[in-house]
């Protein structure tokens, strides 16, 4: 789209590159060689730029003394069954949204899609007392529950606008076959849908796996914490601040979303923005 | 595939059984009926919640009380008066100009940059996506370590080059500590910003491009006249979901500084938090809350509105 061949050009375009790029890659970089370090190399008033000594310390440390076993364990259940339940609401809303037709259908969908705008943190006020009175405090059902706040209106819209690219001819021809609207939607609808379904998926899934606040509120007890409190009351709390093991978790928590997202992203980039970008 | 033709909704074509009165009743039914199970999960975890907190606004509402007790908007004229609140949103509204201002200049750019051919482009544009998917409290772990007063590495460099004289202990000063959580949200930002541009910049017309090149349109006049205007409506969708994000962000923030140093990075999120789970004064959360609300219709209306073209 530029013309790149004049020297001008070439450096402008250069310097927009490496500037934007140190920024973006940079602390990456410093996140993944600090989990190499060990602790007389990490507290150094000027840092080494490469490990000097690489050491896997601080990831051993993490794995078999801490508790970051546990709280990827108990994050995985959460996410997963909140991403489960989200993915499941989603798809037969976003089905019907798209393929029915009834009274009060479009401001139902865009009430819900307004939803977007209720803070989570509002929300959460009477959340807490809501899953008090449920007895879903403390609980991991209560979580899973809660997180569905985050995806379910965006996940409805994603499916809602795939969906809607179904053609109709290919439900109809089913109903004329004779078979019911259920079995359409799960034998030939479905199976054409796997990837905004796993989009969708991997969508909510992202939002329970990174959040920090209904966790941190909604959980008491240790043994059912997720990562994002789990890492920050093991590292960095007010005694003592372990920035390499800090680091070395931080890899460990991330590797299961960025490994996923990896394989995953062109579907995931598509379901993002559809109905945004025209 | 069926998943990147953007067309508008066809409608259903008449078949002589859809003009059958009884199954067009059944199904309107079986729509309703798919329809429910999120309809029943949305209205108990965000419908409930959020009309709740709008009603417990008007309460005082303590932990000590065991019932609320209706004071009308008492709440409101305390916060009227409170400098503490005040202040939320003043560090708010500057939280939320410099991120979506900074990210939206950075992700552009990006996304311009990623637009041009060259070699492991392919790579560049993968990994640049990383920052979005790290959990927050790994990017605040990142963010605090570069900012740490003593073996951070942002202090190394800029001693190195001779722009500061000693060390700063960037978080526990105002304006440090704001810096450091700006960054941090621009930081994982870009990502998404510079996907929505890349998704538009796709179907930009070349052969507009190509025609004012050969009018001698430089690299300037086409960027101005051909690549921001063709972008114009992704540019307001990516302003006011950022701002939808960036009003409501509270995990960086809770986990680099905590609102500190003393309240220079206490946004309304944060503000919120405080008053509901360490005061335990859930009627004046709810109250802030609700006025927080108010700051997001605006953007969320013409994101709807936006939505409501789109489909």
């Amino acid at each position: 789209m530029f013309d790149l061949s004049s020297r001008s050009a070439k450096v402008v375009f250069g310097l927009c590159l490496a500037g934007i790029g140190f920024f973006l890659f940079a602390p990456l970089y410093w996140l993944a060689i600090s989990a190499f370090k060990g602790n007389a190399e990490l507290y150094r008033v000027v840092p080494t730029p490469v490990p000097l000594h690489p050491t896997l310390t601080h990831f051993v440390t993490a794995l078999t003394t801490g508790k970051l076993p546990m709280y990827l364990t108990n994050s995985l259940i959460t996410s997963g069954c909140s991403a489960a339940l989200n993915t499941l609401l989603a798809l037969y809303a976003g089905y019907s949204f798209a393929k029915y037709r009834y009274f009060g259908r479009q401001p139902v969908m865009l009430f819900m899609l307004s939803a977007q705008m209720f803070p989570f943190g509002l929300l959460l006020i009477s959340l807490y007392p809501l899953m008090s009175n449920l007895g879903l405090l403390d609980t991991r059902p209560g979580l899973i529950l809660s997180y569905i706040v985050f995806a379910l209106p965006v996940s409805t819209y994603m499916l809602y606008s795939y969906f809607s690219q179904v053609p109709d001819e290919l439900i109809d021809a089913a109903r004329a076959d004779g078979a019911n609207d259920f079995r359409i939607f799960h034998t030939i609808v479905i199976p054409i849908s796997i990837p905004p379904i796993v989009t969708v998926f991997l969508y909510s899934f992202m939002w329970s796996w990174n959040d920090l606040l209904y966790s941190m509120t909604l959980i008491v007890t240790d043994t059912k914490r997720t990562i994002g409190p789990g890492l920050l009351l093991t590292y960095l709390n007010e005694v003592n601040s372990d920035w390499g093991g800090a680091m070395a978790a931080s890899l460990l928590a991330s590797a299961p979303v960025v490994i996923a997202f990896m394989f995953l992203q062109r579907y995931f980039i598509q379901g993002v923005t559809a109905g945004a970008v025209k | 595939m069926a998943l990147t033709e953007v067309n508008r909704p066809l409608e259903l074509p008449v078949s002589p059984l859809a003009n059958r009165r009884g199954l067009r009743a059944g199904q309107r039914r079986t729509g309703i009926l798919l329809l429910l199970p999120a309809i029943a999960v949305f209205a108990v975890v965000i419908l409930y919640p959020f009309l709740k907190a709008l009603g417990l606004s008007l309460f005082r509402y303590t932990i000590e009380m065991t019932a609320p007790e209706f004071i009308g908007l008492g709440n409101f004229r305390t916060i009227a008066t409170s400098g503490e609140v005040w202040n939320a949103f003043l560090v708010t509204a500057i939280y939320v100009l410099f991120t979506t201002v900074g990210t939206l200049v950075l992700g552009l750019g990006w996304a311009l940059i990623l637009n041009q051919p060259f070699r492991g482009r392919a790579v560049l544009r993968s990994f640049s996506l990383l920052p979005w998917v790290l959990p927050s409290t790994v990017s605040a772990f990142i963010w605090g370590w570069i900012f740490n007063a003593r073996f951070g590495v942002l202090n190394a460099i800029l001693l190195e080059l001779g722009l500061i004289d000693y060390p700063q202990a960037w978080l526990s000063t105002p304006q440090g500590a704001m810096l450091a959580v700006v960054l941090t949200k621009i930081w994982l930002s870009i990502p998404l910003f510079m996907a929505f541009f890349l998704a538009g910049l796709q179907n930009l017309d070349r052969e507009q491009v190509d025609a004012a090149r050969i009018d001698g349109a430089g690299n300037w006049a086409v960027l101005r006249d051909h690549v921001l205007p063709h972008l114009r409506p992704v540019l307001i969708v990516v302003v006011v979901i950022g701002v939808i994000g960036n009003l409501q962000q509270f995990d960086t923030i809770f986990a680099l500084t905590g609102g500190g140093p003393v309240r220079a990075t206490t946004v309304l999120s944060i503000e919120v938090y405080k008053q509901a789970f360490e005061q335990w004064d859930i009627g004046f959360a709810s109250a802030i809350g609700v006025l927080w609300v108010a700051t997001l219709i605006a953007p969320a209306f013409f994101y709807l509105r936006m939505l409501v073209k789109g489909a």
